[in-house]
Order: structure tokens, then sequence, then C-alpha cells
């Protein structure tokens, strides 16, 4: 059927200079479903868009074949401009002539001229066996599920409760604060910890948009953005949740140095988290205290860097100096990891204070000597190149936070990646509260180890997404879409055809297929969640029998456009 | 003269990098109309300029252009390029901001990139504003153009207009956030750097410029001076940074970027040395520590603790000589490099100092804003908060995008 117009653009000599569009065009008319092809100077020029757009509304043209330059350079305003004047995304098709064809072939007219005409029939052909998916709406339930009740989920779930969203808080512990209850201050304006945990409580207490569900457990998730369905016991109690998104804020766990420098050997050599317990109880007596950083970190078991532990050793390593303006105190260290403003200040700071530091080697970890109780530090000292020992009646042994062992559990429940080492991973650094599932954010330690004041702003960041998200109350499949305008659709299945074999919901990386029960037929059958589905053709790719197709990029305009390359 | 109306809850994001740029969308998504202003005319700020990034090794470009796009053909996002703040008041409903565009010579939305303009020119005045520049289109450098206006006649789409003159906005916003990042401090007062003694001495963005993929050298690592192959390559770390006389701060980007930099010599050309000279290594992200034990095992770059005291050309002119204290081996030393490349030196941008009122955000003694001052609630995100990599960046961006919603929301 002779429903496509070809507009060949001559983008002011650029493409004609070197294709010569007479022959293009000529060569057209004998193509069967070209009705027309016109010669243009410049599409990207408003008035032969508006040209362009009046033919088809007006019903002279169905589906438009544009011959002009890459998506990169102009040709994205083009489409952008057709589709903002009413014309079906998929009815249109650019086809690069200028950059990728009259521009690299410049010094060869005729070879250029055949790639134009080659590289436009392979976009009739795409435009001929096109098809169009169904998009789905669905709407978007204003509420917002908060995984963990520390400092980014608090942050959180406050931000949220105060924009108006219905937030709903599920912890494990019987309590809300997270590793917030669990120190006495915070750095570096050496404040109290409690005081900044009480706000956020006091918010869970005043806001009724909030509910907390102390002692939680997932049961199970399901669902989709803008709706998920969440069972989830608290206490005895048993809840069920419809959220439009969810926030993971469940933190992480501090290693315990246990076998690392006769920890549990010997008596004083103890964990930062004990240290943080001795000052809640009261003040620490200590004439010589020594701390010893990258315990179980930066080694071959763990080689990451976790981020607070310097900064925690160094507010500690204050706190024991004011305490006792005359003990010692130092920090053995490897890499003094106290980057930007604020934290190098207070390193300033707490050096002038008289703690003192040691730069030990990575291959000579320091020694720590005494038998029953610990009576010093032996140290190589890798800025003087001489071995020291330190007298010390205290060995605080600065561990990493590592991942929550439920990690893995929630990712599975929600489709969501880890790293390596069992941290939720972000989508993309540009995204970096954002996961592959769209309504599904990542903040705070769950993420990578941060210190309370950065998971309080990653809380708020994951809420700004997730507000932004319930901003609108109705939401299309086709909006989810990373790159603007750039969306494929998503599969679709032939209920006839499909044998139910289960290969493309093992491949799917979004969880977007389940086998089903269809009346009638002997086998399951394939469904497709639109919302979940991102098009990546994974599925496609490995069904047997074609019954998966990407209808945007079917088998039979795909085929066809490499038939006709060559 | 023109006065915007008709807005919702105006928000005036001051700085499109990627800290203005998330923050723009995610007001926009909420319903509020946001007007984004840059001094350049492109968005993207530093990271549009740099070649990849860490720890990943993609590209700037794809993922910085996707959100570029979606903030400029988002509805409720004005952008104003080539602009800048000059005043800002305060009244009990908000701010006044005069914003005064000067417009390029080219007209970006008519510029076809034929390089019509770029082959006339005598003056080289004319170039592309950067390798990766979306969407595409040449500028005039005006400090380079005669204004002979040879380009204007062979512009095809005349899109070339040398008079354009420079258009004041008046503005009245409910809130503002400050997001104008960092640019290199110069490094005249600390002469022992050796910055302008040698066209192989330079910063690292320069050196990021310069080894580009898709700049000047596609990729290819040439000396400056001499077009020749470099046999070694040294990357200073901490220059004026954590420094009393200059920057007293962590800039906190640059040990990540000097792996990354050193990383890529090494891929591009194994034969290349390159050695680091660091302070401490500070590599505290997700992955970071592991992309420094990359470098030390696969790459085998050279880690040196120390800072020189010294940088300076060869009499001959053909080497640079850096004399140093090793501190783990506790040696003085010379040593001949090809290239040095300076890194640390950066400080917060300057742009903001345009405006003069007395409610620009207050600093602190470094140099970031300062949002806890005066009682006065203020947002800033990025670079000019503090040190901060894109993640953290972009982090910052959508939490002082959620605080400016939850103010308006109280105040319903």
């Amino acid at each position: 059927m002779a429903d496509i117009t070809v507009y060949l653009c001559k983008c002011f000599g650029e493409i004609a200079a070197t294709v010569d569009l007479e022959i293009v065009r000529a060569g057209l008319g004998d193509n069967p479903s070209v009705s027309s092809a016109e010669i243009v100077d410049s599409l990207c020029l408003n008035r032969d868009l508006e040209t362009m757009a009046h033919q088809i509304r007006e019903g002279v043209t169905q589906k438009v074949l544009i011959a002009a330059c890459s998506s990169l350079a102009r040709g994205d305003r083009i489409v952008r401009g057709l589709v903002h004047r009413g014309v079906r995304r998929t009815d249109i098709h650019l086809v690069d002539i200028r950059e990728g064809c009259a521009w690299i072939h410049a010094g060869d007219p005729d070879g250029a001229t055949g790639k134009a005409e080659r590289l436009i029939d392979m976009g009739l052909a795409h435009l001929e066996n096109v098809q169009t998916s169904d998009d789905v709406s669905v709407k978007i339930n204003n509420e917002v599920m908060v995984i963990g009740a520390g400092p980014a989920g608090l942050a959180a779930a406050t931000s949220l409760a105060r924009s108006g969203i219905t937030v709903h808080v599920i912890e494990r512990a019987p309590h809300p604060g997270g590793m917030l209850r669990l120190v006495s201050r915070l750095y570096p304006k050496d404040s109290a910890a409690s005081s900044r945990l009480e706000p956020y409580l006091d918010e869970l207490e005043r806001n009724p948009l909030i509910t907390v569900y102390p002692r939680a457990k997932l049961q199970s998730i399901r669902g989709y953005t803008g709706n998920y369905k969440i069972r989830l016991s608290s206490g005895d109690d048993e809840h069920n949740l419809s959220p439009g998104a969810v926030i993971i804020a469940s933190g992480a766990k501090v290693l315990l140095p246990d076998g690392l420098f006769r920890y549990g050997e010997v008596a004083n050599v103890i964990s930062q988290m004990e240290l943080e317990t001795r000052f809640r109880k009261g003040a620490v007596a200590t004439k010589n205290a020594v701390f010893i950083q990258c315990v179980g970190a930066r080694c071959q078991d763990r080689p990451y860097c976790s981020t607070i532990c310097c900064p925690a050793s160094i507010k500690n390593a204050a706190r024991l100096k004011a305490e006792n303006p005359v003990a010692n105190v130092f920090v053995i260290h490897r890499d003094i990891m106290m980057p930007g403003s604020v934290l190098e200040g207070y390193y300033r700071h707490v050096m002038a204070q008289g703690v003192r530091f040691i730069r030990c080697e990575k291959d000579r970890p320091p020694e720590i000597i005494g038998t029953d109780r610990i009576e010093a530090v032996s140290v190589y000292d890798a800025v003087t190149g001489s071995t020291r020992t330190i007298d010390a009646d205290l060995a605080v042994l600065s561990t990493p936070l590592i991942p929550n062992d439920d990690n893995r559990r929630i990712a599975e429940l929600l489709g969501l990646q880890l790293d390596r080492y069992g941290f939720f991973r972000e989508i993309y650094p540009m995204h970096p509260v954002e996961t592959r599932m769209d309504g599904v954010f990542i903040c705070g330690s769950a993420r990578w180890p941060v210190s309370s004041d950065v998971a309080i702003t990653q809380g708020e960041a994951a809420a700004m997404k997730a507000a932004a998200l319930l901003a609108r109350s109705q939401a299309a499949a086709s909006d989810f879409s990373r790159v603007p305008g750039r969306k494929f659709g998503h599969a679709r299945v032939n209920v006839e055809t499909c044998s139910g074999c289960g290969n493309c919901m093992a491949v799917c990386p979004f969880d977007a297929i389940r086998l089903q029960k269809v009346e009638g037929k002997y086998s399951h059958v394939s469904r497709v969640n639109k919302m979940r589905c991102k098009a990546c053709g994974n599925c496609v790719s490995v069904c047997p029998n074609g019954t998966m197709q990407m209808p945007e990029h079917n088998y039979l305009s795909v085929g066809e456009m490499i038939r006709r390359a060559f | 003269m023109m006065v915007q109306n008709n807005e919702k809850n105006p928000v005036l994001v001051v700085g499109g990098g990627v800290a203005g740029i998330i923050a723009a969308f995610d007001l926009a998504e909420m319903g509020r109309t946001v007007h984004l202003v840059d001094s350049a005319p492109l968005l993207g700020g530093q990271v549009a300029k740099l070649d990849k990034i860490y720890p990943t090794d993609h590209c700037a470009f794809c993922p910085l252009w996707t959100d570029i796009k979606k903030v400029q053909e988002h509805h409720r996002v004005i952008v104003h390029t080539t602009s800048k703040v000059t005043d800002i008041t305060q009244d009990a409903d908000g701010y006044n901001v005069v914003i005064v565009c000067d417009p390029p010579a080219i007209d970006e939305s008519l510029c076809i990139f034929c390089g019509r303009c770029v082959d006339t020119c005598t003056k080289g005045a004319v170039r592309p504003l950067w390798a990766h520049a979306y969407p595409p289109a040449y500028f005039i450098d005006r400090q380079l153009c005669a204004e002979c206006g040879d380009c204007v006649d062979v512009c095809p789409t005349e899109a070339i207009n040398l008079n354009r003159t420079e258009v004041e906005l008046f503005l009245a916003v409910d809130e503002v956030i400050w997001a104008t990042g960092f640019k290199e401090a110069d490094l005249s007062t600390l002469p022992e750097f050796g910055m302008g003694t040698h066209p192989d001495v330079m910063t690292s963005l320069e050196f990021e410029e310069w080894i580009a993929e898709a700049g000047v050298n596609k990729g290819t690592i040439t000396r400056k001076v001499n077009g020749a192959v470099p046999k070694n390559i040294a990357f200073i770390q901490c220059v004026g940074a954590r420094d009393q006389r200059m920057l007293p701060y962590c800039s906190a980007v640059c040990c990540m970027h000097a792996l990354k930099q050193a990383q890529w010599v090494k891929r591009r050309n194994p034969l290349i040395d390159c050695t680091i000279l660091y302070t401490d290594l500070r590599t505290v992200g997700r992955g970071y520590n592991e992309y420094s034990l990359r470098e030390l095992h696969e790459s085998a770059i050279t880690f040196i603790r120390g800072r020189p005291g010294l940088i300076h050309p060869l009499p001959t002119g053909d080497a640079i000589a850096i004399k140093y204290e090793n501190t783990l081996t506790q040696t003085r030393e010379i040593a001949k490099f090809d290239m040095v490349v300076l890194n640390g030196n950066l400080q917060t941008s300057p742009a903001r100092k345009a405006a003069d009122s007395q409610h620009i955000p207050p600093l602190n003694g470094e140099g970031f804003v300062d949002t806890m001052q005066d009682e006065i609630p203020r947002y800033a995100c990025g670079f000019n908060l503090e040190p901060a990599d894109i993640a953290e960046s972009v982090i910052q961006a959508s939490s002082a995008a959620m605080k400016v919603t939850i103010k308006e929301e109280l105040q319903k």
C-alpha cells in the first residue's frame, strides 16, 4: 500500500552537494509503498515542518520517512516537532544521510548516493512492517513504603509526609532510630546523636501520615511501579500495603573484629561500637589510647574503604583527648580518609587538639603487645621509617560497615541488583538513588557506607524521587523511559503460539514476565507486565518460535531491513 | 526588558551543571516552574567537558546528554543560557532576581553545524564550545572575533547576528537553589608547581581536554611542546589544596580523577610510565578503592607519597624536573618527566559574586555556601556546598529540591 511519504532534505547543500537527491527520488518512484517523495531545503526549519505535519493531518499521507541528519544533530528536533504537531512517533522514521553518509563519503558522490538509497530503503522496510505496542496507564498510589527507620529512612519518611504523602515505615528493630541509637555523639560538630534523632521521632509521633511498623518482616512483594502489593508482619500482626513507591533505607551493620588484632583475647582491645557503648554509659578514662584503622577493610576479603571509619575514630579520639587532656591518643592509619571541606577541617582541628597520627603500611600492620591486658602497640611508622612501641591501655579497632544479611532477600523480592559485596546498586552515578526498577529507590548505608549526615541527605534525595513519581496520579508505561522519546514500547506475546517454555521469564532482567494459565490451553502462557518491561529484547532473542516480539522492532521489520541492506 | 508571569511557585536554580540540572528537573516534576540559569551557552557544566568518568570508565557525555535533554524539553523548565544573575533582593513573597542574558552571536536553534563559518573565519574565532556539546552548535569567541561579518554572509540559515545585545530579565521567584559548582583556581601564587613555565605542565582539566577521545588529539597521548609521545607523566595531587596558603580543604574528587586519567593513559599507550605523587589516596566511594588497586596491579602505575617542592623545566626545554621527598622512604629525589598534570586546585565558582546583594547566600571562610547562617533557609547543592563528585552532587541536588518542596508545603 502506498502510504509513505519520503522527505529528502538538501540541508542547504550539505547533503545535496554529495548525494544526488534527484537520483534517489527517481529510484523511489518504483517502490509500491511510497506515495510520493519530495526534496526540501531544510526540514528542521519550522516552515517545512509545518507543511509536513499539515499533509499528515489532512490524510495526504499516513507515514513519513525523513532522510536528513542524525538524531543527535537536528534530526531529533524534526521528529519532536512532528510529534508536537500531533503525528504518532511510530509513523515517523528518521534516516541519517548527512553525518553517516554525505559527510564521511564526501569524496565519493556515487557511492554516497548508493548508500543513501539503501539506507532509505531500509527505513522504508522498517516503516512498512512496524507495529505499535499498546500502552497501558495505571493509577499511582499516593503512598510510599520506607524499609528501615535509621537516619536515611527517617529523613525520607518525614520529608514525604511533610509533602503530603502517606508513608509506611517498616523497621526490624522494636524502635526507630537505627545506628543513631548506638552512637553517642556525631562528627563534625560533636553534637549528641539523640539531638539529631529527636526531631524525627517527634515527627513520627505527630504526623498522622506516618505509620511505623516495628519488629517488621517482609513476607512478599508483588506489583509494579505505582502499585506495589506488599504483605508484611509486624510483631504478631499481618498487614497488606499498596504503596506507589518503595524506598530502601535498611542500613548496614558493623563488622566484628573477630580474630583480628587479638580482639577478644586481650582485655581492652575493643571495637569502635564498644567504645560508643562505653561513651553512652559515661566517661571513658584512658591515659594511652590507640585507634587502629582499616581493620578488616581495604584488605583481600574486603577491598573497599568504608568511608565512615576514619571520621568516627577521629571523633572518638578527640573526645578521649577532651576528657583527659594529658592522655596520649594515637590514630594508626593507612590513608586518612577525610575528603572535602568539612571533614578535612575537622581533621585539622583534631590534630591541633593534640591527637597524634601515625601512618603505617598495609603489609606491616601494628601489633598488640600484652598477655591478659593490652600493654602497648608496636607499629612501623612509615613516615619516619622506624618501628615504635606505644604504651597503650586501650586499643580501638575501627572496622568497616558490611551489608545486612537480608539485603539479598529484599533484592530478590524487588528484582534489584546488589554489588559484589551485597550493597544495593544504583542504576548509574548520574542517578545515584534510583535502581533499575522504577519506583524503587535506595539511600543510606544500604546503598554504600555513609555517615548519618550523608544518609539524611540521601534519604531526602530518595524521597524527592519518590515524590516526583507520585506527583502524577496516573502514569503510562511509556512515561518510564530514561531516554525521552526513545521507549520502544514493550514485548508482546502471541498467546496462540506460546508453548510456555519459560525461557523469556528466565532471562528478563526486570522481572516483567510471568507464566500464566489460560483457559482452553494445555500449557501455560507468558504474560508481560507492561509497567515493568523496558523493551530490552532479551526475551525476543531466546524465544524458540518467534512468539515473543517487540512490536516496534519486530522480526519482519528488522529482517527486511537487513535483507535490503545487502 | 521582560517580566515573566503566570508561573506556579517559580524557583530559580543558579548553575546548569549536573547538580543544577537534576534539582531543576526534580522540582519541575513536582509541578514547579523552574528558571535554570547558566553562564555558559550550553548546559552540562564541568562534567560536559570530561572525557571519561570514574568509576564506571564510561564517557561522561551520554548519560549527561539524556538528562540535559530531559530538562531542555521539560515544559516547566525555562533555560537561560549565557545568562548571569546580577541582582537578588528578598521580600515577603520571595526573591526578586535580575538576570542579564548576553545572547551568543550564533543562534543555536538555527545552526545546522555545517561549519561554513569556521572555514570562512580567518581569526579562528568560531569553534564548537567543547567536544561533546549538545545540542551541537558553533560559537563565536568574542575575544578573537574581528567582526568582519564574513560568517554572517556564508551562513545558510541566517543564524549569525554579530550585533545581538544584552537582554535584562526580571524574575520573581519563591526560592533560589545555588549550584554554581567549581572552577580551577589560579596557580600563579604557588610558583613552585611550575604552572605556565612549560606547555607540558598543565592542570588536570586541561589534560582531560588534551587527551579526550573527541578532542584535538582523538585520544592519543602526545606532548604539547613537540607532539612526541611522552615517556612518562607525573600526576601531582593536592596542588593548592590541603594547603594553608591557598585552599585549606581537600577537593575530594582529584584522587579518583588522577587515577582515572593515569589509567586511560596506560590503556591507550601502555609504554608511557605514569607516576602519581599523592598525600593520602582518598578513595571512599563504591568501587573507588578497588579502582586504585586495579591501577596498582594491572596498569603498573607508580605511587609516591610526597608533594613536590619544585617543578621546573630543564634548561634544554625537553623535560620537566620534579624535586620531591618520598615520605615513605624518607629520600629526597629529583626526577625527569615529559608531562606534568597538576590536580587539586578546585575552588567554588565565582559566578555568584556577580550579584552584590546582601541576599547572596553567605559563604564560609573556605568559600562554600553556608546554609545555616542567619536563620534564613538557603538551598545549595554540588561543589559550591561541599567538594563533591557527580553522584554526591546529584544527591545533594535532589535533597535541596526536597527541602524547597517541603518549605512550600508547610506554607500552605
